[in-house]
């Protein structure tokens, strides 16, 4: 067994020294939530107020009565003050002024879901909050749309709100998408998954999903400030032009997009060197293969949107012209950049999805995982290609037209190493004794609707298909089959898969499998219409449509509802059996061989009593006298062995597992 | 704590929560400007007047220096909106009291006249405007769908008696553009000023030229 530990795991053992000094303040004095609002506030009132000292003076307030530096300043300050409200720089600051900070303790209790947390299952369910937070203010708006398109002449909304709320729906969707598996999923299972007691950089971990609630109030503040009339997309140069909603749009996202670089480090560093001694890279569960190629992109296609971001918010403020042809920018810029991200952006959504469903499958079907190195091969061949398919959005917006084929090319090889990945779930699948549960239903709906999705862009991705059907409802059809009915039914199979883990508590399985079924007959119903009301000529983003195009969109509208209800049974069996009535859960429910049903439930607070020492893949079903891993006999101390009695943390100084004698070198937490 | 009294909790969030929702419905998603009715009380054969002014910044609400149209109901308020009722197949005789000033424009088929009768600029026919002359064009009012455009000759913009906040009345200066269309059957038309006279968003074409109820707006034509 010792020979099979090739895995360099220095820092596994890193944990903080005893705490000597704690915080004693009651805990409405320290810092929280509220205190995070508070600062917000605080923060809006004085940036407000510096725009104003800075902007008043000048031309174009003057003329239109908006001060977009007021607004920016307002909106970005807001967020530093939130995150300072919540403490999230109290480490550093500490460090800055040559001060030792306060150590933190391992919090208990309900209370420690409000604070900065560095516990990084905490922060898996701060994310599982603002996450659903995010999914159910979209889908909210998108009743909204729904309702607007009931009558193709009545209206509900004016043309002008109507805009603003689907620009809303799809940047808060697309928010959410962007860290809904990879923030709550991620963090709270790559450390259990690969044998580690914590992340690489918890502070950043914690960061990260502040800044991804920060987002969320800053997108919101798109409606009270006019909306925006761009679409999720921002094109330049109407993103130029637009009201002051266009900067709650604008700097919402380059915060969403920093959570997301910071997260992506954080995970990438964490897989790469915090595994378990014997988690070689062929033992590494798929699902952490998946967020290895998502942080790849997290890393090296988020900061192009931060980038783009910030140059459409000096064009608004300081009047610079990045995206402004007459003054020597280019509007095209803009779109060149956002794809940039924004395709990779589509594979952020949907590596992750496709991880869970590799956990899901074996579990279920009681099989190992069908070609699983192909499964990792396809993943990184998906993240790796991601990058040369953006200019496939621009077909129709200027691009140059010899560039057309290579790009329908690359985006028509995309579809290869994800053909591996959908081969890899069926292969699985295939004489399989099935258990229905509701984590395998959501996984198989994955493969049916992402089959819909991803033919269809494969026909999308051919230029005179794409010429004819560009910025139309066929278009939406598309995305929403394979992000929400990829992404989002995988997102939902995770949660109940994992969430009798990470919660404790049993979830109604028959309330599950009612959510199931009517969200995967009304999704279809909802959006598979939107196919033929595209192709009958429906553009996007437009509240007026032809009458003879009534009858299909009202179904779809109807469907929408009733797809939307499902979701309400989603949040009554979350509350009812986690809160109201809760069921305490089997430690192993499905009788999973991952390491994350390992450990007891609740997880202790450093996940492991002692490291394991991995021995095997998670999914040899087919050998289930095969240990996965070995928790007894590695030589290192165990953490009661440690830490005294009433103690949350074990000293730091214990020996690395790979037994080399050297102590770890980087710091404690504290 | 027993599961009634959670019970009680959640419902208690979930309340709020819903309040929440309807709250932002109604302040941020339900402000369209109203809808002017100059339909109801119609005789069929007769035509409706329709009266509108422009003015250079409408002087209050949430953009009190954004350009506007207004509207006369009839009751002969002045109304801030561009959505008004229209009977079908009936004859508008059109008003528009024109109280801001003009610049050249850069599309010059802007300044033709179409798709209307009888336009007459302060009693003159008016059937073309050169917008180097004079001072120059302030805005249209167009109707794509109808095939309607019709210029809106400026006043100085240094007049002494120039209208800074609306409504102006008819002691302040201004230039009276008159003509007469037809609406079409029932449905809506979309109307907008096609002059860049956003002033401070980026070519002009920001602002209130995006927005209802300012240079933006619906020919709502009913039965």
């Amino acid at each position: 067994m010792a020979s099979t530990i090739t895995t360099p795991v220095a820092g596994n053992t890193a944990a903080p020294p005893p705490a000597q000094r704690v915080r004693n303040r009651p805990a409405w004095a320290s810092q929280h939530l509220g205190t995070a609002l508070i600062g917000a506030v605080a923060g809006y009132a004085f940036g407000h107020w510096i725009g104003n000292v800075i902007g008043a003076g000048y031309t174009v307030p003057q003329s239109n009565g908006e001060n977009d530096v007021a607004v920016v300043l307002g909106l970005a300050l807001g967020a530093l003050g939130y995150l300072i409200g919540i403490g999230a720089f109290n480490y550093p600051l500490a460090k800055l002024i040559g001060r030792e900070p306060l150590p933190e303790v391992a919090e208990e209790g309900w209370q420690r879901y409000f604070r900065f947390n560095l516990d990084h299952k905490v922060v898996g369910m701060q994310y599982v909050i603002v996450s659903l937070l995010f999914l159910f203010t979209g889908g909210l708006l998108a009743m909204a749309i729904r309702t607007e398109l009931l009558n193709p002449t009545n209206h509900f909304f004016g043309a002008g709100t109507y805009i603003a709320v689907v620009g809303e729906h799809g940047t808060i969707m697309m928010m959410m998408a962007s860290s809904v598996v990879i923030g709550p999923l991620g963090n709270w299972l790559v450390p259990l998954m690969i044998g580690s007691r914590r992340m690489a950089f918890p502070r950043v971990e914690a960061t990260s999903v502040w800044l991804f609630s920060a987002g969320y109030l800053v997108i919101l503040t798109a409606l009270p400030l006019g909306g925006f009339p761009t679409g999720w997309t921002g094109y330049a140069p109407l993103q130029t032009q637009s009201t002051a909603g266009m900067d709650s749009y604008l700097v919402g996202f380059a915060i969403i997009g920093m959570g997301m670089i910071l997260a992506g480090l954080n995970l990438g560093a964490t897989i790469i060197n915090y595994r378990a001694p014997g988690m070689t890279w062929g033992r590494v569960p798929i699902f952490v293969w998946s967020v290895l190629a998502t942080t790849a992109l997290l890393v090296f296609a988020t900061p192009t949107l931060v980038v783009a971001g910030l140059f459409g918010i000096l064009d608004r403020t300081a009047l610079t012209a990045f995206y402004v042809n007459e003054h020597g920018g280019s509007s095209f810029l803009w779109e060149n950049l956002f794809w940039f991200f924004g395709h990779p952006e589509v594979y952020i959504m949907a590596l992750p999805g496709f991880g869970i469903v590799g956990e899901i499958l074996p579990v279920f079907s009681r099989k190992p995982l069908f070609a699983y190195k192909v499964g990792a091969a396809g993943m990184l061949g998906v993240a790796l290609l991601s990058f040369f398919v953006w200019q496939h959005h621009l077909f129709q917006s200027g691009i140059n037209p010899d560039m057309r084929p290579l790009f329908m090319l690359t985006t028509e090889l995309i579809s290869i190493p994800t053909g591996f990945i959908f081969l890899v779930g069926l292969g699985t699948l295939w004489k399989a004794r099935i258990r229905f549960e509701p984590p395998m239903l959501f996984a198989l709906a994955v493969y049916f609707n992402f089959l819909i999705g991803g033919v269809t862009g494969v026909f999308l991705s051919d230029v005179p298909v794409n010429v004819t059907v560009h910025g139309s409802f066929f278009v939406l059809a598309h995305f929403h089959y394979t992000i929400m009915g990829g992404l989002i039914f995988a997102f939902f199979g995770g949660l109940y898969y994992w969430l009798p883990k990470m919660t404790g508590k049993t979830l109604n399985r028959k309330l599950a499998i009612w959510h199931f079924w009517i969200m995967f007959v009304f999704f279809n119903l909802t959006f598979f219409p939107m196919f033929i009301i595209g192709l009958l000529g429906q553009p996007r983003r437009v509240f007026e449509y032809a009458t003879r195009l009534q009858g299909l969109n009202d179904f779809s509208s109807v469907s929408a509802y009733i797809l939307g209800s499902s979701f309400l049974i989603f949040a009554f069996n979350f509350v009812w059996s986690i809160y109201i009535a809760p069921k305490r859960a089997e430690s192993n429910p499905w009788g999973s061989r991952g390491l994350e049903w390992q450990v007891p439930t609740p997880v202790p607070h450093y996940n492991f009593e002692r490291l394991p020492v991995v021995v095997a893949d998670p999914y040899h079903y087919d050998e289930p006298d095969q240990g996965v891993a070995d928790f007894g006999t590695f030589s290192e101390p165990a953490l009661s062995e440690v830490a005294a009695p009433g103690e949350q943390v074990p000293p730091a100084d214990v020996q690395s597992p790979d037994d080399s004698g050297d102590l770890d070198p980087r710091p404690p937490i504290v | 704590m027993s599961r009634g009294a959670r019970a009680s909790v959640a419902g208690m969030l979930f309340a709020i929560a819903v309040g929440l929702v309807v709250f932002v419905a109604m302040a941020f998603l339900r402000t369209e400007p109203p809808t002017v009715d100059l339909a109801s009380g119609h005789q069929a054969g007769k035509p409706v007047d329709l009266t509108l002014q422009t003015v250079g910044s409408i002087g209050y609400g949430i953009h009190p220096e954004w350009v506007s149209y207004l509207v006369k109901d009839q009751q002969g308020k002045w109304i801030h909106s561009t959505l008004w009722n229209l009977p079908a197949h009936t004859t508008v005789h059109v008003t528009i009291l024109q109280y801001d000033s003009g610049s050249p424009i850069r599309n010059q088929q802007r300044g033709l006249v179409t798709g209307v009768g009888g336009a007459m600029l302060n009693g003159k026919r008016l059937t073309n405007v050169n917008s180097y002359e004079g001072n120059g064009i302030g805005h249209t009012f167009s109707v794509p769908s109808l095939g309607i455009n019709v210029p809106l000759v400026g006043v100085a913009g240094n007049a002494k008696d120039f209208c800074n906040v609306a409504p102006c009345t008819m002691q302040e200066a201004h230039n009276t553009v008159t003509f007469t269309f037809k609406t079409p059957g029932v449905g809506q038309y979309h109307w907008q000023c096609f002059v860049p006279c956003g002033l401070g968003y980026l070519y002009g074409n920001g602002g209130p030229m995006q927005t209802i109820g300012y240079m933006d707006g619906l020919l709502k034509v009913v039965a």
